[in-house]
């Protein structure tokens, strides 16, 4: 007999609520003890509807919902019921003590999603986004952790796999059947194969975005020296970090400073100014500045516009226009000599600073960013790394290898894509066959 | 106790033959049972041995020691090689065999094998004593005592052939049924089912207008099945090709009521892969027309086979769907087409030697174990006539991996996954394909074969001199040829000429250049036998892939190793899901990988799996320890 588990479901620190979760076959029983609610009870509660009550902590009460998802429907294939508290540690704390009190065992770490892996409740995919959503540190890594669990990332394989037995069956039905199927179905297999590739690229190249969630994304603050760009830096992290003077030539190396953006973090460098003739320490800072504008996700190219547009200013564009960027036209109260620009502002009153944090979360692609799946293990983007090889490797040997070499890459892609949900390989490329083909004799 | 056989065969089919041969061959006293003599070895449905995959499991029997293959060659009357132009692993010599000749071959093979006695008789109970197999005793009430005993029923079991309305109690071809037998084999608690196959009408060749048709004729220079074959194989008669059209599909779909596939008469499951012409007319609704193969059923009959037409419709219905296709206007029907209803085991009875897991000494094989197929019949009658002889001398089961061989595929597949519907070996279902070829059957398992005592000397000292052939075609294609010398042939191919000379071996390695290629530019490779020569050709050409397969092979391996006893008791061990459970309980898997290759069986099952077995591990060494510790103190 399994016995009933306690733990929170929420990160530990102040949050607005805070979760505590009881899994086990005395779930409801237990909860029962601490929680009462109008039309509530354990023999009345509807599962998966949220009761509005009161959680009763032995020397305090808190207001609490509580919802009760009955097995196997749930997040571990057993009873669970779940109280939703105010947050704060002394409150989840004070009602974990007392629900241990009345019978439950605190669960050691993972044995929620253990529990639920063992009941055939996750595939492998899905376990490994909630250990991510487990350690997830900022609101957007939880929310991807969150996709992976509702099996984006799942989805997106499953597509590869579809595209994968496409051609397996394609390939398999003739050369077990030569004699019947005469057709040149090559084109389907190549077609299969290339939707395939693009389908594993897609999701290779958005586990690139993982590092985005894990380190944040990279802004750098660019333009000649006094433009004003650790006031920008300031008005972005509505702080005073950056020393601003009015002397050109102030902020002599790289200061980097983060602040969040839709839940990601956006670490800004401002950099030196960039100047012809400056001092030694300046000119290290310099060439530091231009490494970092090769290294950034956004440059923000900021003009001042009470001084006319010099050369040094278009040479200085003219090394990062190949970057992404956003030209910022500052010191909008002195507007004299207007520029070119995407966004005029004022860094040191904060006029616009709204305006272009939106556009950089625009530029950055964020919303974009966040709504692809994103493979959040190296075993993840290793499997989609290996599969995509070996598509590429079925698609070179079109014409030159028999079809049963290529039969070989194309299932080895496939057998990666299993073993990264975890599934049993067993799926056959026979079944599909005869649900394709009218074969056999 | 002095037994009157060492073990009995049930059942001279394709199976039973290939158990009794090899049971005999291995120095059995063995007893042959068929309900008729004029059915050993009969070929009851198509005219064929051999084609994809089956052509491989033929290899591979030979390669054992099994006899189809040198019967095959023997009987054989035209042949081809499936999927040339494919790839080489899936190169498939098929032969069209004459039925009778073939028939009678066997026969006479198995009356002149040493330590066989064949009797004509239904064996109507198998003889059973405190859980071990002690004799048979036939439907006339003689009782023959022997240790071990193979079943070959094929599709004999109550069998009943539908024709339409007409339905008749009897086997195929008009041969008499068993009755006695499935009432025994329920008695024993054997879990029972039934299933379904079909076979085409047969047709008049003079009433068939061959000129309507397309010729097909056999290939020349391919090799046999039998490594023992020496003399040319007859290749002289042809087949041909013709069509269904939207009046036969018309004929066919009016008349569905009629049919039983669809009218409830039949309730056996019937195969996907050979379905009848009513289920592809239906399934495949689009497709305008449906190949139609006329293939002799022998050198010296006017009898043809009309493959592709399986079906059960009713007699009038066969003849006008007949009379509806190009060529076979004016055809004339010598037998009607049939579904045939049989009984069989659910072959999860069986562990992986094909023994039954309740009784000692009790094995299976064949059509009876819920496969179909002349070829599969065989393997497993080989397989299973090699473990009833080695349960006889108290030795392990013999059983082959999935990167072994094809039979070990097909084994596998029925012992561990089961099957719903008539088995039929395909190319697709071994993984391991590219290294399962007919060229390298012998070199897969002759070895083998010998360790197991069913490869004679002549057998084997083939082997020997085509493994040294292997070497010698190695040495020989490190021959370097002149620019000029393999110009003609690069040419042709659209091949960049070499800018100095080039190796035989790394003429093979060019992409547009094969094997044939090279033998154009050095017509010595010739002299070579075709195998050996096209196995050297391929692990050269295709060495990559080759090479990739053996690095899953590998990793399976590690799973192969860790043996499962089939005393486990799976349902004790919490963490496994109960389905997963269940499942185990009932194939008792032989190792781990087995295990996983269960349906119903996840990932995260075996994964528990593992951790009960390391922990027992652990718990073994702990008391193992203490024990010695205990000793230490004495």
């Amino acid at each position: 007999m399994k016995d009933t588990i306690v733990a929170p479901a929420t990160a530990a620190g102040t949050a607005a609520v805070g979760i505590l979760r009881l899994s086990g076959e005395d779930a409801l029983s237990v909860a029962a003890k601490v929680f009462a609610a109008k039309g509530w009870s354990a023999e009345t509660a509807e599962p998966y509807r949220m009761y509005l009550g009161k959680a009763d902590a032995g020397n305090f009460a808190d207001k609490a919902f509580c919802m009760y998802c009955k097995a196997p429907k749930s997040y571990t294939g057993e009873d669970v019921v779940e109280f939703h508290l105010h947050g704060g540690k002394v409150v989840l704390d004070g009602l974990l003590r007392r629900l241990v009190a009345l019978g439950a065992r605190p669960a050691l770490p993972g044995e929620f999603t253990k529990r639920a892996y063992l009941n055939g409740k996750l595939d492998l995919a899905e376990a490994e986004g909630i250990e991510d959503m487990i350690s997830a540190g900022s609101e957007a890594e939880a929310m991807q952790a969150y996709r992976m669990m509702g099996g984006e990332v799942s989805k997106g394989i499953e597509r590869v796999k579809e595209f994968l037995i496409e051609a397996a069956a394609n390939i398999d039905a003739v050369l077990d059947y030569p004699e019947e199927l005469t057709d040149d179905n090559m084109p389907l297999i190549e077609a299969a194969l290339t939707e395939a590739k693009a389908e594993l690229t897609r999701l290779y190249e958005g586990s690139k975005d993982r590092r985005m969630l894990k380190e944040g994304l990279s802004l750098v603050l660019a333009g000649l020296t006094n433009v004003g760009k650790s006031s920008l830096m300031n008005a972005l992290l509505r702080d005073d970090r950056a020393i601003v003077t009015d002397i050109a030539g102030t902020t002599r190396d790289v200061l980097r400073e983060s602040f969040e953006l839709e839940g990601v973090t956006i670490n800004v460098s401002d950099t030196a100014g960039i100047r012809e003739g400056s001092d030694e320490v300046e000119r290290i800072g310099i060439a530091r500045a231009e490494r970092a504008i090769e290294g950034a996700d956004l440059v923000i190219f900021v003009t001042d516009c009470s001084v006319p547009e010099s050369e040094e200013e278009r040479a200085l564009y003219a090394k990062i226009r190949h970057k992404k960027h956003i030209r910022v036209a500052n010191k909008g109260d002195a507007e004299k000599y207007p520029r070119e620009a995407d966004i005029v502002t004022e860094a040191k009153t904060g006029a616009n600073i709204d305006a272009l944090t939106a556009l950089i979360a625009d530029k950055l692609e964020l919303k974009k960013r966040l709504e692809t799946p994103i493979l959040t293990r190296e075993r993840q983007i290793f499997a989609v790394k290996a599969a995509a090889d070996h598509v590429d490797s079925a698609l070179g040997a079109i014409g030159a290898a028999g079809l049963d070499c290529l039969a070989v890459d194309v299932k080895a892609a496939w057998a990666e894509l299993c073993s990264l949900t975890g599934e049993d390989v067993a799926e056959s490329v026979v079944d599909e066959i005869f649900s394709r083909f009218c074969v056999g004799k | 106790m002095i037994y009157d056989y060492d073990a009995i065969v049930i059942g001279a089919g394709h199976a039973g033959a290939e158990a009794a041969h090899v049971l005999a061959k291995t120095g059995k006293r063995t007893l042959l049972l068929s309900l008729s003599l004029e059915a050993v070895a009969f070929m009851a449905c198509n005219p064929n041995v051999g084609g994809t995959a089956k052509g491989h499991l033929v290899k591979e029997v030979d390669a054992l020691g099994g006899i189809m293959g040198e019967i095959a060659d023997r009987a054989t009357i035209q042949r081809r090689m499936l999927n040339a132009g494919n790839g080489p692993a899936v190169h498939s010599l098929r032969a069209q065999v004459d039925k009778n000749l073939y028939h009678r071959l066997m026969k006479r093979k198995l009356e002149l094998t040493d330590g066989l006695d064949i009797t004509e008789a239904e064996a109507a109970e198998i003889l059973i004593d405190n859980g071990a197999v002690c004799g048979v005793k036939t439907a006339m009430g003689k009782t023959y005592s022997a240790r071990a005993v193979v079943m070959a029923t094929g599709v004999y079991l109550d069998a009943r052939i539908i024709t339409g309305e007409y339905v008749r109690a009897t086997g195929p071809a008009g041969f008499m049924r068993s009755t006695a037998l499935t009432a025994n084999l329920l008695a024993l608690g054997l879990d029972i089912r039934r299933f379904k196959t079909g076979t085409p009408m047969r047709i008049l060749s003079s009433s068939i207008d061959y000129g309507a048709m397309e010729e097909q004729c056999g290939e020349e220079g391919l090799p046999a099945f039998s490594m023992l074959t020496e003399d040319e194989v007859r290749n002289d008669k042809k087949c041909w090709l013709t069509y269904t059209n939207a009046r036969t599909h018309k004929i066919i779909l009016d008349n569905l009521s009629r049919a039983p596939m669809y009218n409830g008469e039949i309730s056996g499951v019937g195969p996907r892969y050979c379905p009848s012409i009513e289920t592809k007319v239906v399934r495949f609704a689009d497709k305008e027309r449906h190949q139609v193969f006329i293939e002799p059923e022998g050198a010296d009959t006017e009898e043809m086979y009309a493959q592709g037409l399986s079906t059960s419709l009713p007699y009038d219905v066969q003849e006008e769907m007949v009379h509806s296709i190009r060529g076979l206007e004016k055809a004339k029907i010598t037998r009607y087409g049939y579904a045939i209803e049989y009984d069989c085991l659910n072959p999860l009875e069986l562990n992986a030697g094909l023994g039954v897991k309740k009784y000692k000494g009790l094995y299976s094989a064949g059509q009876i174990n819920g496969s179909s197929g002349y070829e599969e019949a065989a393997a497993q009658g080989l397989v299973a006539g090699i473990n009833a002889s080695r349960y006889l001398d108290g030795k392990e089961p013999f059983v082959m991996r999935r990167d072994e061989s094809y039979i070990g595929v097909l084994i596998d597949d029925l012992v561990t996954k089961g099957t719903e519907e008539p088995y039929r070996m395909m190319t697709s279902r071994a993984e391991y394909r590219l290294h399962l070829r007919q060229d390298n059957a012998d070199l897969r398992l002759t070895a083998k074969g010998r360790e197991l005592g069913t490869v004679d000397d002549e057998r084997y000292s083939k082997y020997i001199k085509k493994v040294a052939e292997i070497a010698e075609i190695r040495e020989a294609l490190k021959h370097r040829y002149k620019p000029e010398e393999v110009e003609e042939v690069f040419t042709a191919k659209g091949e960049t000429l070499p800018g100095g000379s080039i190796s035989g071996e790394e003429i093979l390695r060019r992409g547009r250049l094969s094997a044939r290629e090279l033998l154009m530019i050095d017509p010595a490779f010739s002299k070579y036998d075709y195998d050996a020569f096209f196995n050297v050709a391929t692990e050269i050409r295709y060495e990559g892939y080759l090479v990739k397969e053996q690095r899953t092979i590998k990793e399976a391996q590690r799973m192969e190793e860790k043996r499962l006893s089939p005393d486990i008791d799976y349902s004790s061990i919490e963490g496994i899901r109960k389905e997963a459970r269940e499942k185990l309980d009932a194939v008792k898997p032989m190792t781990v990988a087995q295990a996983a290759r269960i349906s119903g069986v996840n990932s995260a099952d075996v994964t528990v799996l593992l951790l009960w077995l390391r922990k027992r591990e652990a718990a073994t060494a702990v008391s193992a320890k203490s024990e010695e510790n205990g000793k230490d103190g004495e």
